[in-house]
């Protein structure tokens, strides 16, 4: 039964159609004062997990807005309380003991870092839950405080070493995420070490320096002579950021194993590269078309237009020149709506469908006839969601 | 949608799928056919070596918000587990016309249970906004020291004269001319023997439009430059300032401004905006409109009254405050809302008025008041009531 090819993975989703169902829930989102946002997430990540097909069978994704919303409201109590009563208390402390509220605003976030991991993790587990491959589903174990434990430790060894622990850090997170994921009844496995991801690393890290040796550099001396350094630097950094990113990707997929399956992921920085400008600026593109369009149609319906040119003066006296006080707020209103709107569905579009395009297309597995032995587990009852995540406003693409 | 009606006539249909069965990731090959036998037709799928399954068509699922058009997975109501992917176009067609419930959304277990843990979550965050925070900020209030209660004022003061001016780097300006601020002395030290403030009293006028004057923590008032364009006699800014002195000495900015600074927080969190700008914006918005309490404002009134009749000045002046603040109309905030929303108080301190015998000299001198109205134009003693004569064009 060795004999068993490869599985590559093909990728189904289309533009058009995210368009349109990333547009219509967005806009009820807003309708419903933001309630509908469990439904869209969950709408969004059926369309792209459906659009995910290892070995041409598709993912399938199987949370519900309902747990979700009940998750986010759970998590919710916690974070009142814990806004409300203590960052009362750090306030009241703050103010009585130092007359200011620098340290309270300070503690206050410094308490709310564990918590940002544990909603990582816990997002983590919910969303491995609720996937399904070729029927049986994935899952990760229990573990989030030890998760946000682990990450604190590696964060402040990241900034006392000024960077230089940064590919250890993503190992060891990473390794610790993989080992306590499964799929059906088997557990997946983190090999090779911390040491492989250091090459990739030099790339960002290297230009980083001469950045930050030039900034030092500008306010030591006062001369701007350094900043023609930056002029490479900068760029070069940024391409290596997500060089790093990618070959992290890459080979930490190779040295993941799950009961003989193993993967080969082959994505390419440059393409990634290319996604992230391009896709970027296409959006920005078609936003700022879209809005001057909107500028105009709007001067030209009001009959008030002569001049298209966009200053917010114009604007101002546009929405005082006879519309009702309701109209002009609703206007307002509308465009400021329209415009988030607007941003989040073109991302969509341009830049998080052909990224998961890209890393799914050039992701193979290996080892097929391992998958032979696995067999389906119990469902992870796991009512509270992501709602921590959700509450806290991180990790919220998709 | 092509309906395509399959009569007995008609050929029988079949055509392969993927199945899964959901214990194993094999995927099976079988073969599907719909048997219309019996009083439900059913699909029926030929799993190789193992007996047949039914699945009733009315009880076939169509997973939703699919991204692949070239397939279609199919679930059985009732059964969370097994999956059946058909990909033949004709197959596709024929089960889309036949399963009647195809696109209907499957039942979600357990929604009882979600909607009660929904309503305890509201309830128990209505409980933390509504009664834990103004419980403990109530108490924290009266155990801040004078020093940080004099921080906490200044802060939210340069938070107020930021959030109101139209240009962020500029906060709003605060008057400064002399001989009017020696005017606004004069009329607080008439008003202030025989309070026992909490603390040293701080009076302001901030060079802004806004009919309205609030207290801060740490026994700041700020007076706005529109209420005193808009007063017709220095008693009547007087009668306000009374007002305010009465929540200074009743330390409610303090408590008002830690409350804000409990829910606000909470209430981004809600709607999305964790610790974001908004916040701080409402937070001051808050302070601004200062909306205390029905019972606060009522014993700021007596306060007040009390305050007019000891220095000789008369009460009434609050009454026909208020009558100008419902001349000025429109936006309702904080002091006018409280004013016009009770004119049964107005009418109270009327009858005061009416009863109390003035005594004292008015309480400042034409030429006072005059500076008091140009307290932020310096040097611009000549034009008395400016800006009045511009507000009423």
């Amino acid at each position: 039964m060795s004999a068993l090819a490869d599985l590559s993975t093909s990728f189904v989703g289309r533009r058009g159609r995210l368009f349109w169902l990333a547009l219509k829930t967005s806009v009820l989102t807003v309708l419903t004062l933001g309630f509908y946002r469990f439904w869209m997430k969950t709408r969004l990540r059926r369309f792209y997990w459906s659009s995910i097909r290892p070995g041409g069978q598709p993912l399938e994704y199987l949370g519900e807005p309902l747990e979700k919303l009940l998750g986010f409201l759970i998590a919710v109590v916690f974070l009142a309380f814990y806004i409300g009563v203590v960052n009362l208390i750090l306030m009241f402390l703050s103010f009585a003991l130092l007359q200011g509220n620098v340290a309270a605003y300070v503690l206050s976030f410094v308490g709310v870092i564990p918590i940002l991991f544990y909603a990582q993790y816990r997002a983590r587990r919910y969303i491995l839950a609720r996937t399904r491959w070729r029927g049986i589903r994935f899952g990760l174990e229990p573990g989030a405080w030890g998760y946000a434990g682990r990450a604190l430790w590696h964060w402040i060894i990241t900034l006392a070493s000024l960077g230089v622990f940064w590919p250890r850090m993503t190992y060891r997170l990473e390794k610790f995420r993989t080992d306590r994921t499964t799929y059906g009844t088997v557990t997946l496995t983190q090999g090779g070490g911390w040491g492989m991801l250091y090459p990739a690393y030099l790339l960002f890290y290297i230009p980083a320096l001469v950045t930050a040796g030039s900034v030092a550099f500008v306010i030591w001396f006062d001369d701007e002579i350094a900043l023609i350094a930056m002029m490479i630097s900068v760029p070069v950094a940024l391409f290596g950021w997500v060089f790093y990113q990618v070959a992290a990707f890459r080979l930490m997929a190779a040295t993941k194993s799950a009961g003989g399956v193993g993967f080969i992921a082959a994505p390419r920085s440059w393409r990634v590269f290319w996604i992230y400008g391009f896709g970027y600026f296409l959006a920005g593109l078609v936003m700022f078309s879209v809005l001057i369009a909107a500028l105009i149609l709007l001067g030209a319906v009001l009959g008030v237009s002569g001049s298209f040119s966009i200053d917010l003066d114009n604007i101002d006296s546009l929405m005082n020149a006879g519309l009702p006080f309701w109209a002009a707020t609703a206007i307002g209103v509308a465009f400021y709506f329209s415009f988030f709107i607007g941003w989040g569905v073109l991302r969509q579009v341009f830049v998080t469908l052909p990224l998961m395009k890209h890393y799914a297309e050039t992701l193979s597995i290996t080892g097929v006839s391992g998958l032979l032995a696995v067999r389906q587990t119990e469902r992870d009852r796991f009512a509270e969601a992501e709602g921590f995540a959700e509450a806290l406003d991180i990790g919220a693409a998709i | 949608m092509t309906t395509i009606h399959v009569t007995d006539g008609a050929p029988q249909f079949s055509a392969y799928a993927d199945f899964l069965d959901g214990e194993s990731p094999v995927v099976h090959r079988v073969g599907i056919n719909i048997d219309e036998g019996g009083p439900d037709p059913a699909l029926v799928l030929a799993l190789p070596g193992k007996p047949a399954r039914r699945w009733p068509l009315a009880e076939l699922r169509a997973l939703r918000d699919q991204a692949g058009k070239d397939m279609l997975v199919l679930a059985r109501q009732g059964n969370p587990l097994a999956r059946l992917m058909v990909s033949d176009d004709e197959a596709m067609r024929i089960l889309s016309a036949r399963a009647p419930r195809l696109r209907h959304a499957p039942h979600a277990p357990g929604r009882g249970r979600l909607l009660a843990w929904a309503a305890g979550a509201i309830a128990s965050v209505a409980l933390i906004i509504l009664v834990l925070v103004p419980l403990m900020a109530d108490q924290l209030a009266e155990l801040l020291p004078a020093d940080g209660e004099r921080a906490l004022g200044d802060t939210t003061f340069e938070q107020i004269r930021t959030v109101l001016s139209e240009n962020p780097l500029a906060p709003v300006a605060i008057c400064e001319a002399p001989e009017g601020l020696a005017a606004l002395a004069k009329m607080t030290d008439r008003l202030i023997p025989g309070t026992t403030l909490p603390s040293e009293l701080n009076v302001h006028i901030l060079d802004h439009d806004l009919i309205n004057a609030f207290a801060l923590p740490g026994g700041q008032v700020i007076l706005f430059r529109g209420l005193i364009d808009a007063a017709e006699s220095p008693e009547e800014v007087a009668a306000v300032l009374a007002h305010e002195i009465g929540h200074v000495v009743a330390r409610d900015p303090a408590r008002i401004a830690l409350r804000t600074a409990g829910s606000v927080g909470v209430l981004g969190l809600l709607f999305g905006d964790f610790a974001g700008g908004a916040a701080v914006l409402f937070m001051t918005e808050r302070l601004i409109q200062a909306s205390y309490s029905r019972e606060a404002e009522n014993n700021a009134d007596i306060f007040a009254l009390d305050l007019l009749d000891q220095a000789g000045l008369p009460p009434a002046a609050l009454a026909s405050m208020f009558e100008r603040f419902r001349e000025a109309g429109g936006e309702a905030e904080g002091l006018i809302a409280h004013f016009s929303s009770h004119p049964a108080l107005g009418d109270r301190i009327a009858r005061a008025g009416e009863l109390t015998q003035v005594s004292g000299a008015p309480v400042l001198s034409v030429r006072e008041w005059r500076a008091l109205q140009n307290a932020c134009s310096p040097g611009d003693l000549t034009s008395g009531g400016r800006q009045r004569e511009s507000r009423k064009k």
